[in-house]
């Protein structure tokens, strides 16, 4: 019997949210669907629905022969050194933000004649140049997912990522330049950009230093320009919510303030003793200071003060190897700064070769899946219980989060999202390798204490 | 020399030890039905046998955290068959003590009351019988290596290579 089409709309919907649910995608139903089922036809086309999320497919690149990853609010990279997540996560600021690209290098006076194998070294630094060949294809764009089958039975999803073909060379030399970029990128070799203690212009680097980290001095240097000598750049009242300032103080920052103070009129970051002591300068911090302070001034440009949830344009945030030099407790304080960014809408990619940061992958996932409020999720990062967390906490756990597995070996990609300790695929139950260790300690540890003081059966 | 003389059998560990007698099953039949799936051989037929540990053990320790069963299997790479002390239990951090105090238990047991047995190269590991929320890195998984045992999720892989 026919259902009346009010009913198979509403069940379409329920189904619907199943797939959601199961896929961890934000739904925007094609107007067709709001408004019940499909014109009727003889031949009725599958439903179709857009998606908000973001999908990237990149062939023949570098390390890379075959990358397919489909970014959720939060996307996670691991994978072994030199198989190839630094690289694909600059690819993706060169393609979100070209025009942005060749505005900066225009203004640093960077120019490759329209020569594209001279800009990908200028772009991606000295001597990538073959990453790119006659085989590389990259695809961005946002997937359809058609969902296939009859509503009694089980849907089949199937993600078709757009056809379009980017070719790199003509958006290269066909962009326009253009000041505003959607993607701030921290790039890995961050410390770097402070070893005077000061950051350097965009044009002070040599042209084979990849253009991430060159943008980033320079974006650092910009947001530092105005800042007066002896100012107190942490902690500092209105940047950053008042729990992410204490953890911070307790965690990286005890009995220190970070300030700018001049030696010999030269502006230079110092760490002063809160109770009035000297000033230490920038190569005398632990390791964990000097890698933390280029993020803490990327977090205060992107978690803007006022009320805006976001900076001006920017959607996306690419963080290389956050827990770099950072003790398990300030990579949790990191990790729910992590959290704020998504909380307001940015889209965060983070690479990473911390088990801990999997770890809070694994728990906000568990977490959503048993209902479980903000509260928890809180809790597992020892974090305050006030109410400004606790509804930052809630919000996020709405949130989706996507891991891949970078495998060196095959050159691929892997969706190891689920984090399934029992998967049979070790990439996945031993989250891309960073369990992996622990896991064979414990077995081996087990067995030898097992087996310990054992006598041959024949013997007693 | 292990090659020069016959090795004693699980099988006949088993009919020697007095608590577990006439336990010994051929393949995984000591397990309940519902246990079986939770096992994956690579070769059954390399299978020497199961024994249900705390059914035979009830009547004389009722009130103990008995071990659930003993399965044997024959590895390619090795002379002697080895044991695999197996818990069926719920896999949850918070039965954690439960299984240590078990698996406490079956070394007691093996040492008091069956050396034939305890003589055998082993693997003591806890299977969960429903879905688990245990991660590899969890400090339980640490506390119970240092006893011995080991969790392996909802399934033992058993492989024909001990390694």
């Amino acid at each position: 019997m026919a259902l009346a089409d009010g009913v198979r709309a509403r069940l379409l919907t329920k189904e619907f949210r199943v797939l959601f649910s199961k896929y961890e995608l934000d739904p925007v139903l094609t107007a067709a669907h709001d408004t019940g089922m499909p014109p009727p036809s003889k031949k009725p086309k599958p439903p179709v629905l857009r998606t908000k999320t973001q999908h990237l497919q990149v062939r023949n690149f570098g390390p890379i022969k075959s990358a397919d990853i489909t970014f959720g609010n939060l996307t996670v990279l691991v994978g072994p050194q030199a198989s190839g997540k630094s690289i694909l996560l600059q690819l993706l600021k060169l393609l979100v933000d070209t025009a942005q690209v060749k505005y900066e290098f225009r203004r640093a006076g960077v120019d490759w004649d329209d020569e594209f194998k001279l800009f990908m070294e200028v772009y991606f630094g000295e001597g990538m140049q073959r990453l790119f060949t006659s085989k590389s294809e990259m695809h961005l764009g946002s997937p359809e997912f058609f969902i296939k089958g009859d509503i009694k039975n089980e849907f089949k999803i199937d993600s078709r990522p757009s056809k379009q073909r980017i070719d790199l060379r003509d958006l290269v030399s066909k962009t326009k330049p253009r000041k505003q970029e959607k993607l701030f990128f921290v790039p890995a070799q961050r410390v770097l950009t402070l070893r005077g203690g000061w950051p350097d212009a965009f044009s002070y680097y040599e042209s084979g230093v990849p253009f991430t980290v060159r943008e980033f001095s320079e974006e650092l240097r910009l947001l530092m320009t105005d800042a007066a000598s002896d100012e107190t750049l942490f902690p500092v009242p209105r940047r950053l919510k008042q729990e992410y300032r204490d953890l911070l103080k307790q965690h990286l920052f005890p009995g220190f303030d970070l300030k700018i103070d001049s030696n010999r009129a030269q502006k230079r970051l110092v760490l002063s003793a809160s109770d009035g002591g000297g000033a230490l300068p920038f190569m005398v911090w632990s390791a964990g200071q000097r890698e933390f302070v280029p993020l803490l001034l990327s977090l205060y440009h992107l978690l803007t003060p006022a009320k805006t949830a976001r900076r001006k344009g920017v959607e996306w945030v690419v963080i290389e190897e956050l827990e770099m030099g950072l003790h398990p407790r300030a990579i949790s304080v990191v990790m729910l700064m992590i959290f704020e960014l998504m909380q307001r809408g940015y889209r965060v990619c983070i690479s990473t070769h911390s088990p801990q940061v999997l770890e809070a992958v694994w728990a906000l996932k568990h977490l959503r899946k048993s209902g479980a409020n903000g509260r928890a999720l809180l809790e597992v990062f020892n974090a305050p219980m006030t109410p400004g967390m606790i509804a930052l906490a809630d919000k996020v756990l709405k949130k989706s989060a996507k891991v891949y597995y970078f495998n060196r070996e095959s050159g691929t990609t892997r969706d190891i999202s689920q984090l399934d300790p029992e998967d049979e695929f070790d990439g996945e139950s031993g989250w891309g390798g960073l369990s992996e260790f622990s896991g064979r300690a414990n077995e081996v540890v087990a067995r030898a204490v097992a087996n310990a003081g054992r006598k041959e059966a024949d013997d007693i | 020399m292990q090659g020069e003389r016959k090795l004693m059998t699980f099988k006949e560990a088993i009919h020697q030890t007095p608590d577990v007698t006439d336990s010994w099953r051929q393949g995984l039949q000591a397990l309940r039905a519902e246990d079986r799936p939770h096992v994956v051989a690579e070769d059954t037929r390399r299978l020497r046998g199961s024994a249900d540990i705390d059914t035979a053990v009830l009547s004389k320790e009722p009130n103990a955290n008995r071990w659930d069963f003993g399965i044997a299997y024959q590895h390619e790479d090795r002379n002697d068959e080895v044991i695999y002390w197996t818990e069926m239990h719920t896999g949850s951090d918070s039965e954690v003590k439960v299984v240590i105090k078990k698996a406490q238990w079956l070394v007691n047991w093996l040492k008091k009351s069956a050396p034939k047995l305890n003589a055998f190269e082993c693997d003591i590991v806890w299977v969960s019988s429903g879905a688990t929320s245990m991660t590899l890195s969890s400090p339980q998984q640490k506390l119970m290596a240092q006893v011995g045992l080991r969790h392996v999720g909802s399934k033992l892989r058993i492989k024909n290579k001990r390694g």
